[in-house]
């Protein structure tokens, strides 16, 4: 068994790689990741999952659900980490994961695979205390840097973390991006990780928080127009039902963190596109309580004032 | 959040637990409930738009989630939940808080056809719980009197939260801590609404706090807090504290404070940085006969 598959298998396990390991791992990534298109071609079958959030012992339920890699080939649309208790585990057995099958699975960025939202929604201070030093954190987060921004599977489906942007309307504006930095505060780069669709624009719609941009349908209809696609699949937002379809099945949102958070009770889905790209949703539940590493702590009464 | 009970406590208090899988216990003639359920649905939330007249809703809502507290004879009835508390969300309509961002944003060019969204997306609540008189021969519920005109007032009082008796360790015969709603701001901090409650031998005492972050510009905590000390006279008395505290980045670094975000993620810590601007005790004195 080589040292990679080994470290496939300890981390399955839900049981981190020293740091040393980590840091081969990552230079590893590195090579491969470095080689993709802003817009990498993907074929079919495949598989899409959304959002994971370290929801580590939850994606050991959508591999149940999906197959394992590499039988089946996967998309996943980023957000791998923060929020969850697992970052670090989950965001290195995927790493792994692409080393070992390049070509059987494919990771683009979301907006949390970031310096700057990792320092406040948990990712850095889990490396902080699992290893004692942030240079795992600094590991990751420059290999974050080399992710893709979209996938495109058969030339037909178009998929991105967040959404569309004002300022692309062809998949060759999108390839001349210089993506290899920290997602910018604004800009083509920073809307396709961050934008979403809204019901109530047509058009395009400014967030009242005075940045970011939400997209109607007619944006949605003009591109994939232009740019000769089905549909667009996208992750970024939390839906009850695990999948949501918008516009007339112009673009649907496929959420794959269940019971995020560890207490919202939703489902989650994954998305299936056979060789035909025919669709089957495979929505699933949370890990039960028993099959998760730490049983759930009763809180000691809070004597809160 | 439920907690091992101990059981001769709550004999000795003269308490009993709810049965039928129901989370809370009856205790000196109140009936103490939190309900914890998942976020709503998409054909709930529909409903919510028409009911609240809004398409703009925080990412969680736990709607079906609620903590009651029920003076058996008198029918009057405390609770918090989280549509009372985004009708309040409504009714106030402050203007949107800018991210930092936005300085940048406002150089962009624009598409064609932008629409500027303008509601508070902050989801930031006057809401301090709700009231109703519910009378026990009305199993149906035709019996139940809305706030407005349930006779319940809350009155300006001199009275305050005995907060030295809270900090005794007396055994907590029932706890939990229920989120109402919550919102990540896309990222831009939080906000959230929750709701905690903790029952003694002597009384009960809950806290309803609104806390909002938006990162790098400001923070608000609405705190509500109401205590109620058991006795036997026909009258109980809620006495209810309001404190709203705000401030900005800012401010706070102009005070020598932190700034980065990290540092505040959690309110009770931070509470006494943020300057009060708003504090009100008032007093509800449950009426014997309707």
């Amino acid at each position: 068994m080589s040292d990679l598959d080994r470290q496939i298998e300890q981390l399955k396990k839900c049981e981190p790689l020293k740091e040393s390991e980590v840091k081969a791992l990552c230079l590893k990534a590195m090579e491969i990741l470095v080689e993709e298109s802003n817009v990498q071609r993907v074929d079919a079958p495949v598989t899409i999952c959304g959002d994971i959030h370290g929801q580590f012992y939850d994606m050991k339920e959508l591999f149940k659900v999906g197959g394992d890699c590499p039988k089946t080939n996967y998309l996943f649309l980023g957000d791998f980490v923060d929020r969850g208790f697992y970052s670090v585990e989950t965001f290195l057995l995927l790493l792994a994961l692409k080393v070992r099958y390049p070509d059987r699975i494919t990771l683009i960025r979301g907006n949390h695979e970031s310096r700057q939202i990792t320092q406040v929604y948990g990712f850095y201070d889990e490396c902080l205390r699992k290893y004692g030093s942030v240079n795992v954190w600094r590991y990751c987060t420059e290999i974050f840097d080399y992710l893709s921004l979209s996938a495109l599977i058969e030339n037909k489906i178009f998929s991105v973390h967040g959404g569309l942007s004002p300022a692309i309307s062809t998949l060759d504006q999108i390839r001349t991006i210089d993506r290899k930095q920290e997602v910018p505060h604004d800009g083509a780069m920073c809307d396709l990780l961050w934008s979403d669709p809204e019901d109530i624009v047509d058009g395009w719609g400014l967030s009242p928080r005075g940045a970011g941009f939400l997209f109607g349908g007619s944006v949605v209809t003009s591109f994939n127009h232009t740019n000769n696609i089905d549909y667009i699949c996208r992750a970024h937002q939390l839906v009850m039902e695990g999948y949501k379809w918008m516009f007339n099945n112009q673009i649907v949102t496929v959420w794959s963190a269940p019971n995020y958070c560890y207490r919202c009770g939703n489902v989650a889905a994954i998305l299936e596109l056979d060789e035909n790209l025919n669709k089957q949703f495979r929505v699933f539940d949370a890990a039960p309580q028993e099959s998760r590493g730490t049983p759930a702590k009763k809180p000691a009464p809070d004597y809160f004032l | 959040m439920e907690v091992e009970v101990d059981e001769k406590d709550l004999k000795s208090a003269g308490a009993e637990l709810l049965k039928d899988g129901r989370r809370g216990l009856r205790i000196h003639g109140w009936e103490i409930e939190s309900r914890k359920r998942s976020i709503l649905n998409s054909s709930a939330l529909q409903q919510w738009e028409q009911n609240l007249h809004t398409s703009h809703f925080p990412e969680m809502i736990f709607g079906d989630s609620c903590l009651v507290l029920k003076h058996l004879r008198s029918g009057t009835k405390i609770h918090f939940n989280a549509f009372d508390a985004l009708a309040g969300w409504k009714r106030e309509g402050l203007p949107p808080v800018e991210v930092p961002a936005a300085a940048k944003w406002k150089f962009r060019s624009k598409p064609f056809q932008q629409v500027i969204l303008d509601y508070d997306y902050t989801f930031t609540t006057p809401y301090c719980g709700s009231e109703t008189v519910e009378l026990d021969s009305d199993k149906d519920g035709s019996g139940v009197i809305s706030g407005g005109s349930s006779g319940l007032h809350w009155e300006d009082c001199k009275e305050q939260i005995d907060m030295a008796a809270l900090t005794l360790r007396d055994p907590i015969l029932f706890y939990d801590e229920v989120v109402l709603y919550e919102d990540e701001l896309a990222d831009n901090g939080v906000s959230l609404l929750t709701v905690k409650v903790r029952v003694m031998p002597s009384s009960w005492f809950l806290l309803l706090r609104f806390w909002l972050r938006v990162d790098g510009v400001l923070m608000r905590l609405r705190d509500t807090r109401m205590h109620c000390v058991f006795d036997e006279s026909a009258n109980p008395v809620i006495l209810r504290e309001r404190c709203w505290r705000e401030g900005t980045f800012q401010a706070l670094s102009a005070k020598g404070y932190p700034t980065d975000s990290a540092s505040y993620s959690d309110p009770s810590v931070i509470s006494q940085r943020l300057p009060v601007i708003m504090h009100q005790t008032q007093k509800l004195i449950i009426p014997g006969n309707l």
